[in-house]
This record gives structure tokens, sequence and C-alpha cells, in this order.
């Protein structure tokens, strides 16, 4: 929000200050394209499939550049999008699950959208999923690389690990499971 | 059965297909949640396809056209009403303080400048603290039939804040109470008033005493 005051760090009388982008854009379409790239990311991230993202990326841009005022500076513009984008998602989990399954953390998705587009691999994604599966026995890794990250089917990560389709399901549940017990942080 | 609908879920996810809605329940959110955050890491997936990014632009140039105003797309009623309290979050923003909009027909999302036809309209206000802080954000909608919608998000705070209109010929209205869980809360619910004759909104604790307010312009 924007009158939050600035965060303060354990260290007495140290006040970290966000460097704001005083520039502003000259129509929605430089906002359109300086964005989009950054808000579907953000988007991917936090729903795992390019349907969602690209709906809720739609979304955003569809509720926020009617109303957004272009004298605003690109800083203050993309706070606008991304207060834009924490409701969306926040709504679409109501409507999907029931329940805020990820979030939008402000402070670190606006240095993720300040970040130069075009940049392959922006987010931490890659690094929290080597967090996650260095805390798994091997087979509990196992099993979730080749699901999630080598897009394999049940049936074939099954073959892969040599076990039935039913063990699969079963280590794959159990994987998961240790994982989310393992108070990973893996919601932002 | 949730696990069943856990695992079409799962399954969805990994192939990289749109997942089917469940009521998940929390265990399987934490579950989600690592399974979201390992598809995510997939390389190549996380970039934006070229036709999208084309096509999106086109549909929204045709939305933001003021010359050619019978093209506006309208929004998908099921994320009609988020949309609006994103608005309204996202004018707080921009607008600074007491942020509002008028936004004709719930279907369709217009720029703030378009007039607003009679009869049918949402309104749309910001809450702030005594503080200047924005809490929140309140929808009006006046039709055939109207109601309010509203979400309050105070940190440290529970229990109850009622709200109230402050309508243009001065009476005072009840809107409803907001329960608040863990600081946050939001509700819903039809009013019986002319929801376009109100000019301000405030939330009070059990107490009695002034959390929030907002003003509709």
């Amino acid at each position: 929000m924007p009158s939050d005051p600035p965060k303060t760090s354990g260290e007495r009388g140290v006040t970290h200050l966000r460097v704001v982008d005083t520039d502003s854009y000259t129509d929605w379409e430089s906002v359109y394209r300086d964005n989009v790239e950054r808000l579907y990311r953000l988007m991917y991230a936090r729903v795992g499939n390019r349907a969602d993202a690209e709906d809720l990326t739609s979304e955003v841009f569809r509720t926020a550049l009617g109303p957004l005022r272009l004298a605003s500076s690109k800083g203050e513009v993309r706070s606008y999008l991304l207060t834009t984008a924490q409701t969306v998602l926040a709504s679409h989990w109501r409507r999907t699950l029931g329940a805020p399954v990820t979030t939008i953390d402000p402070e670190s998705a606006m240095a993720s959208l300040a970040e130069p587009s075009g940049t392959e691999e922006p987010s931490d994604a890659p690094q929290r999923a080597r967090k996650i599966l260095a805390a798994l026995p091997e087979r509990y890794r196992r099993i979730l690389e080749l699901r999630f990250l080598e897009a394999c089917s049940i049936k074939e990560a099954a073959q892969a690990m040599g076990v039935s389709v039913s063990n699969a399901k079963v280590l794959q549940h159990r994987a998961l499971r240790m994982a989310a017990k393992a108070g990973l942080e893996v919601g932002q | 059965m949730t696990t069943r609908r856990l695992s079409a879920f799962l399954d969805a996810l990994a192939a990289g297909r749109r997942p089917r809605p469940f009521h998940a329940d929390p265990e399987d959110v934490e579950m989600l949640r690592v399974a979201i955050a390992l598809r995510a890491a997939r390389p190549g997936d996380a970039m934006p396809d070229e036709n999208f990014v084309a096509e999106l632009h086109k549909q929204l140039a045709e939305d933001l056209s003021p010359s050619e105003p019978t093209n506006v797309r309208p929004l998908k009623m099921r994320r009609s009403r988020a949309a609006l309290v994103a608005v309204a979050a996202g004018l707080a923003l921009v607008g600074g303080t007491a942020a509002v909009s008028e936004i004709a027909n719930t279907t369709t999302v217009q720029q703030s400048t378009t007039a607003v036809p009679q009869g049918q309209a949402l309104r749309t206000a910001s809450f702030q603290s005594p503080t200047g802080q924005v809490v929140g954000q309140i929808v009006l909608y006046h039709g055939h039939t109207s109601w309010v919608y509203m979400n309050v998000d105070l940190p440290h705070s529970n229990g109850p804040v009622k709200c109230e209109l402050h309508l243009a010929n001065g009476e005072v209205v009840a809107a409803g109470t907001v329960q608040l869980h863990d600081g946050s809360g939001e509700f819903s619910q039809r009013i019986h008033m002319d929801a376009g004759g109100a000019r301000g909104a405030t939330l009070y604790d059990s107490s009695g005493a002034v959390v929030a307010s907002a003003i509709f312009i």
C-alpha cells in the first residue's frame, strides 16, 4: 500500500527505501508493452499453468488500464498493476479452490516488476524448486522431478521408476505432503 | 472426493493443462503450493506466448478505443466483481486519497471518464484509516436490485466491524457487518436503498470507534 511506512531492518536506525522509477508512460500501449511479460511471469509462477496465467494477466490489464492515470510515475503504475494482480489472484483461488494457495508479496513482486523484460530466468522459481527437492528422500525427489519438471504422466513416471501406477500416485502424494510439512516457503 | 480431485488437479498441472476447480482442504492447499512451485520452475514455460501477447494487445486496443465505444468487450460475469474490487484497490494507489470510480454495467469495465448511464451503475471507493492508510474497498451496485460489497484489511484486528453509509440527504444507513479474522474480512449483501445516493461510508469497531472511512465523489 502506498502509505505503508518503509520497512526498517533489525539494525537500529537503518531504513531501507525502495527506489521508485519516476519516469512516466506516454500511453496505455507503453504500459502494456513494458509490463505484460513481467505480469505474465508473476502469474505463471503462482498458478503453474499457461491457461490460467494468461487469463489472469488479461484480467489485470482489462481491469487496470481503464482507470489508469498516465501522469503517474512508472513506479506508481507498476504498484497499481501489482495491487490489481494481488486482488485478481486472490479472487482466482477463492473461485477455484476456496483458499489462497499462492499470494503476491508486494515487496518482492515489485522488485521483479522492475527487472528488465526478456530475462530468461527472472524468477526465483528454480531456486525454490531445488530447495524443495533437496529436502526430500531420493524416491520422493525423483517422482516429483518426473512429474512436475519433466512433464511425465503418472504412467510414464511409474515406468521410469519401475513401480506400479498406484505406487507412483502414493509416492507423489507422500512426497508432496512431506515437502509441504517441511514448512518450506514456497507460496510466494 | 478430495483425493481424487486433488489427483486430477495434479495431473492437469503436470501436463500443463488448466486444472479443474474443487474445494481444497488445508492439507490439499499445502501440497498444491509445492506442486505449483515445482511446475513453475520447469524451464521454458515461464515466458508468455507471442500470440497471447499480440491477441491481448488487440483486444485491449478495442476495449480502450474511445472512437469505437460499441467495441468494448464485456468481461465474463464471474470476473466482474473481483475486477471491480481490483479497480478500487488500484485507484487508491494511483488516485491518492478517496479514490473513486463509477463504472457502468456489471459486465463491462470502461474508462472512469465514461459517462455513467442512468439506472444501473457501480460505485467504488477506498476505505482509509484515520492515519491515511488504505485498509479496504467498498463497491455499491445500484440497479434493479442493489448490493454492497466490501473487503477490509486491518492487521491485528478481529471481530465485527460495522459499516454505515452516509446518504446525500443526510440519512445514515446500516450497510452490514464485516467479521474480521486475522485482520481480514469481506462480505456482500443486498441493500434496500438507492445506492446512487450514497456519499460516503464509515467503519466502526465493536467499541464504536471509527476505524476507517470512504468517500464517494
